[in-house]
């Protein structure tokens, strides 16, 4: 089969997942009050959030009158069909995009957001790029550390190295995320406390490991919008390249390394013991022992010939953990208050609930683990023949 | 199942076969007791369970929720006394974070963060010796926690939980994948969609969201414990299914199934008696790692403050992990100058506890998936 053949057949697969998805988000809106749908789709801003205002005016507690605005917000929405409506509506409205409104009021707008009421898929757009860096850059931090310690532990089988990366990989697993991270940034923050730090004379706690820029005090620069977006791009390290600002951009990157690091150890936790297995595995074949047969230099035979395969094994075990990966994000922005998806969800969900929001990040989400599981599934086809031939 | 089974209490009869289950796990014992860290393991998961069985009856003298020489009424509510009175047992006391400590004083922070400038320079800090099961203090509330006993206590939510979650996400995993695997065709292309779906909808992310969304509009504990656990329950089955539903593939191939089928056994029947009981193995070995990332991802859901418990100090492992990890970077921000405690063993005790029973079934699972598994064996 041509490997584009299989590429497209891959995106069909697609349509009834993210059909599935939209349904359980849909589902799980559909416990909201009509208010609080309202409120979600188009923001409280205009005054359509309530069912009845007063009829004269100048007499708030007088009698009261049915909310125009509501009642044609409630029709725009469907509320008064039937479900297989109201849900046909609510496909419509998420794949074009339109998420809703962000609400003014909610913890989210009022910390990050700057009280006003946005379209929930513009600040989404703002927010990913930080995501997608740290997702980078903890992926290769996975990469770079599941291939070697794999393959050498299976190299060294029940010698120390192999000790190490299974106790490694025990210990990923059983030490709490928010621990590991608060650990690690108090760590950092005491070793390197040697560091000055004068932002505009105001003392800043763990100011270089804490945060996505510097803080206000230190000059952030013009092109970075009120919201912290980011211009032209919206990728900050790119960005600060773009603009000339080298300094800026390796303080914006040192900033992403100890979440990086704390995100690569978790999931290299559950990565080493498949990538180990598998490259015994590959060790006992055929085609190994007639490389070592015919004079293949033994460092040569782990890192070409049988080392390749760990690489599939890496990225096939990415693949299927990659919903459980990214999930931890929500912690990790938290703890080093990264500005991305992450700390939006929680900001949202918090002292307040904001629906909008917290809908448009789950499917977002969601869209991420959807397009990266195809992208695993393209690569391993790229670099595994046997799946798209056979 | 519904025959006589006389050779479960000892050696069987002479005459008899043995039974074959049992030996079964026996021999399957056998290889796990010559794994060291899996009977390590093992034993550390039995004292957990221990512990929590015993926690049930345990009534702390001081019960597992304390407050600052106060008492907590029966709804969780908290009353305080005066700052400057004692708990009987315990010298407390306060004093100005600038003069040197009293001995068998522990600091009360009465000033508000806001106030004193932070640091993060952990020189500042000593690092005690206080006693085990120190009061755990947080700057700027009265409230007084004693890890100690909120462990013992916890056990039980905490294990409870996780079986709970992990029985039932299992037990629809294994129905849904028997059917799934055996049937195939319409059925298993449904099912595994349906669990596609599923598993691209981060986990974790889906429990935070269905805890905001309908946890909260419930008040009783009970209601928003089973919310919660509905929640974990959603977004496991579908690891399980796919488990099960692989090892069904592998099993009705074998040539006893064809037997069974040429006998005239119904399907209920092959599945009951000849697929299931060949297909467990694997989930075994997942149920025993899973039951160990829950309280983690409890801890979790505590760290970033979501209210799923009465009160914000409910004694369940991962929350007061999670509670003692945010209490640990305030203090080190709110002390400043002269000698502050480093409150080492509020993070220590509980972090340990989790630490422990995670990588004690991590082992255990470790250890089981190379008895089970022939080929692993040796």
């Amino acid at each position: 089969m041509k490997m584009w053949i299989y590429i497209i057949r891959r995106l069909l697969l697609l349509i009834p997942v993210i059909i599935g998805v939209m349904t359980i988000t849909f589902v799980i809106t559909s416990t909201l009050t009509p208010i609080d749908k309202i409120e979600s789709a188009y923001g409280c801003g205009k005054g359509g959030c309530t069912p009845t205002v007063p009829c004269n005016e100048s007499n708030p507690t007088g009698p009261q009158c049915p909310n125009e605005l509501y009642i044609h917000y409630y029709d725009a929405l469907g509320l008064n069909q039937p479900i297989v409506v109201q849900w046909g509506n609510y496909m419509e409205r998420a794949l074009t995009l339109q998420w809703g409104m962000t609400d003014a009021n909610s913890y989210a707008s009022t910390e990050l957001l700057g009280h006003s009421s946005i379209p929930v898929a513009t600040v989404l757009s703002w927010y990913l790029p930080y995501t997608l860096e740290l997702a980078a850059l903890s992926l290769l931090l996975i990469l770079l550390l599941a291939v070697p310690i794999g393959n050498y532990s299976a190299v060294y089988r029940n010698r120390p190295v192999d000790q190490g990366a299974r106790l490694m990989s025990f210990s990923g697993f059983a030490l709490p995320g928010f621990l590991l991270a608060t650990l690690l940034l108090l760590g950092a923050a005491s070793l390197f406390s040697f560091l000055p730090v004068t932002c505009g004379g105001a003392y800043i706690p763990f100011d270089h490991f804490y945060g996505s820029w510097p803080p206000s005090g230190c000059g952030v620069p013009s092109w970075v919008g009120t919201y912290d977006q980011s211009s032209p791009t919206g990728f900050p390290i790119i960005d600060a390249l773009l603009h000339g600002q080298y300094s800026l951009a390796l303080d914006v990157f040192v900033r992403l390394i100890i979440p990086a690091i704390t995100i690569a150890y978790g999931a290299t936790a559950s990565i080493l013991r498949f990538v180990r297995n598998s490259m015994l595995e590959v060790m006992n074949l055929d085609f190994v022992r007639t490389a070592r047969a015919k004079g293949v230099p033994e460092s040569q035979v782990v890192r070409r010939h049988a080392g390749r395969n760990s690489l599939n094994v890496t990225i096939t075990i990415l693949g299927l953990t990659f919903a459980g990966f990214i999930g931890g994000f929500a912690i990790i922005e938290t703890v080093f208050d990264l500005h991305g998806v992450g700390l939006l969800l929680v900001d949202a969900i918090l002292p307040s609930l904001d629906y909008g929001l917290i809908f448009g990040t789950t499917l977002l989400f969601t869209i991420i683990v959807v397009v990266a599981n195809i992208i695993v599934d393209i690569l391993y086809a790229f670099l595994d023949p046997r799946v798209r031939l056979g | 199942m519904a025959s006589a089974k006389p050779s479960i209490a000892g050696a069987a009869p002479a005459g008899r076969r043995p039974n074959p289950q049992l030996a079964q796990f026996k021999r399957t014992f056998y290889f796990l007791s010559r794994n060291t860290l899996a009977m390590i393991g093992l034993a550390i998961v039995f004292l957990f369970v221990f512990v929590a069985v015993w926690g049930v009856f345990y009534s702390a003298p001081n019960a597992a929720l304390v407050s600052y020489c106060g008492t907590t009424s029966s709804n969780g509510q908290q009353n305080f006394s005066s700052v400057a009175a004692t708990c009987p047992g315990v010298t407390l006391c306060t004093y100005p974070i600038t003069s040197a400590p009293i001995a068998n004083c522990y600091p009360v922070y009465q000033q508000a963060p806001s106030q004193i400038a932070p640091t993060w320079d952990l020189a500042h800090f000593s690092a005690g010796p206080l006693p085990f099961g120190s009061l755990t203090v947080t700057p700027g509330l009265p409230y007084f926690y004693n890890p100690f006993e909120g462990l013992i206590k916890g056990a039980q939510w905490s294990l409870g939980i996780a079986a709970g979650i992990v029985l039932a996400g299992s037990f629809i995993g294994i129905v849904f994948g028997c059917v799934s695997g055996y049937f195939g065709g319409v059925v298993d292309e449904v099912m595994m969609r349906l669990t596609d779906i599923f598993l691209s909808i981060p986990g974790f992310l889906l429990v935070l969201v269905i805890i905001a969304t309908i946890g909260y509009t419930i008040q009783s504990l009970d209601g928003k414990i089973l919310v919660m656990m509905g929640a974990f329950i959603l977004t496991w089955w579908p690891g399980y299914t796919r488990i099960v539903r692989g090892q069904v593939l592998v099993t009705r191939e074998q040539k006893y199934i064809e037997a069974s089928k040429a006998s005239g056994a119904r399907p209920g029947r092959i599945i009951w008696r000849h697929i299931l009981p060949n297909s467990l193995y694997p989930v075994f070995v997942q149920v025993s790692l899973d039951v160990g990332s829950i309280p983690l991802a409890l801890g979790g859901i505590a760290f970033l403050g979501f209210h799923i418990w009465p009160t914000q100090y409910f004694p369940e492992w991962g929350t007061i992990a999670a509670l003692a990890t945010n209490d640990l970077s305030e203090q080190l921000l709110v002390c400043t100058g002269g000698t502050c405690v480093f409150p080492w063993w509020q993070i220590l005790f509980p972090g340990l506890t989790l630490f422990l029973f995670a990588i004690s079934v991590s082992f255990l699972s470790d250890g089981l998936r190379d008895a089970l598994d022939p080929r692993l064996r040796r």
